[in-house]
């Protein structure tokens, strides 16, 4: 029975590599009536989340709408998985993957199209304010929560740039959302949380207590995924995007969400 | 966000998590009662592989079965993706859930003693009468609290349909709860479910009654 249950286990996980492996050629979808599904992370403020309204807003989506008003394409938000992001671009659930999302090298590699950066982030430490921390060497034998999937994860892995700083730790822990990272370290079950700046601005400004420690570790830029051979979609959004910096859509946009206006790429 | 644009919110999710766990239910509880008696069949390579296949579906996290299902056939067939979300999540819960109502049904029906079946043969009933006029009846009666049971673990597993992005009720309040950075989002949610296992309860309680005749 075990081995019945290996097979099955091992045929399973052949599935899900296939699913990573895999690229196909898509035929350009036709100028005219297009509607540009944007994948989000709507677990991510400012880029991309649900406003008190119960609506997608961020950062990330109202550039996308006001991009595809440019181009005359019919605008609609799809909520990825984060964890499977990927895949659900490659199935064609959406069009893009724009959420803040930062342009790893094995995503080029995969052969997915990427468009220019448009945002500068760095890795920052969120500690608590009375605890001490100064640096990431104070954290020394401390514990330290990450995200999963996110670019903080992979550089504190093993193989990651940051291992010797994560060799340092007690123990490193992934959470399946900021949320959890931050109630962690809020309820003193960890030491600090690895996250990307923004998160970690907007977090300390909305609450008391929490310290950014800024040391411009694993510096990293965000930008917008597409299928491969979808290039022409890229290039379409991209000059849309430079026409809204142009006529001053963008910078009224970033205005709304000063947590991040001081790192786009665009304006600065 | 206040709480009540909160809750309307959820509710609108609330909507496709019913959905999930009424389909599933109509689609799982017959097709339970056909593996059941396949894997009973007097021919071993048909009982053989049923079995082989419930232990697969036991054996996997069913997260995993929602993404085999999909998208195991783009990826194998290059079949696209369905757009409605919810035919690939039903299917993978249907097929998940009648292998454990499979081996609840199986229970059952091996619980009956053979002096029943002989009795039977002796006033002369077929054996499509001997099954579905006296041992269904009593299979029913006997298995109603292990369904219960996995009714009710249905309905907080459909929370797992977040895996594919399919927008049912905890995965609108986990999106909520990280873009606010609140917790409430889960409470609300917690309400939710318990809410609906309650009158799961109820409607099953009152049908236990209803089949306890002989008492």
């Amino acid at each position: 029975m075990k081995k019945i249950i290996c097979l099955a286990l091992a045929m399973m996980m052949l599935l899900a590599l296939c699913a990573c492996g895999e690229k196909k050629e898509e035929a350009p979808a036709a100028p005219e009536a297009v509607t540009f599904t944007m994948g989000i992370d709507a677990e991510y403020p400012p880029f991309s989340y649900i406003d008190d309204n119960g609506e997608y807003a961020g950062f990330d989506v109202e550039v996308c709408r006001a991009a595809c008003e440019k181009l005359g394409w019919n605008f609609e938000v799809f909520a990825v998985n984060w964890d499977e992001k990927l895949v659900q671009l490659d199935a064609d659930e959406c069009d893009c993957v724009w959420s803040g999302m930062t342009i790893l090298d094995s995503m080029k590699e995969a052969g997915y199209v990427l468009s220019a950066p448009y945002y500068d982030s760095t890795q920052v430490m969120l500690v608590k304010s009375d605890s001490g921390f100064a640096s990431s060497a104070d954290l020394a034998g401390k514990d330290v929560a990450v995200q999963l999937g996110t670019s903080g994860e992979a550089l504190l892995a093993d193989d990651g740039d940051l291992a010797d700083l994560a060799a340092t730790f007690n123990n490193v822990i992934t959470c399946d959302s900021f949320l959890k990272c931050f109630t962690e370290l809020d309820g003193g079950a960890v030491d600090a949380v690895f996250v990307d700046m923004p998160v970690a601005t907007a977090y300390a400004a909305e609450n008391e207590g929490f310290t950014v420690l800024n040391e411009n570790l694993g510096a990293e830029q965000y930008g917008i995924a597409f299928r491969s051979g979808d290039s022409e979609m890229c290039a379409a959004i991209e000059g849309a995007v430079a026409e809204l910096v142009k006529d001053g859509t963008y910078a009224k946009i970033a205005e709304n969400y000063p947590d991040i206006i001081n790192n786009l790429l665009f304006i600065n | 966000m206040t709480l009540w644009t909160m809750v309307i919110k959820m509710s609108e999710g609330f909507g496709k998590t019913c959905a999930i766990f009424f389909l599933t239910l109509i689609f799982a509880l017959p097709l339970g009662m056909v593996v059941a008696l396949l894997r009973k069949s007097k021919n071993k390579i048909i009982s053989n592989s049923v079995r082989f296949i419930i232990s697969v579906l036991r054996g996997t996290p069913l997260m995993l079965q929602l993404l085999a299902v999909t998208y195991g056939p783009y990826y194998l067939f290059d079949i696209s993706v369905s757009r409605n979300k919810l035919i690939p999540v039903v299917i993978a819960f249907s097929i998940n859930y009648a292998a454990y109502f499979a081996e609840i049904y199986r229970g059952g029906i091996e619980s009956i003693s053979v002096g029943q079946y002989e009795a039977a043969e002796v006033l002369g009933y077929t054996r499509a009468q001997t099954f579905m006029r006296i041992i269904l009846p009593q299979v029913i009666k006997r298995i109603l609290p292990s369904v219960t049971n996995e009714i009710v673990t249905l309905v907080k597993d459909t929370s797992m349909a977040f895996t594919v992005s399919y927008q049912e009720m905890f995965t609108i309040g986990k999106q909520i709860a990280n873009s606010q950075t609140s917790f409430l989002p889960f409470v609300v949610a917690g309400v939710f479910y318990f809410v609906f296992n309650a009158a799961v309860d109820f409607v099953m309680g009152k049908t236990e009654k209803m089949l306890d005749y002989y008492q």
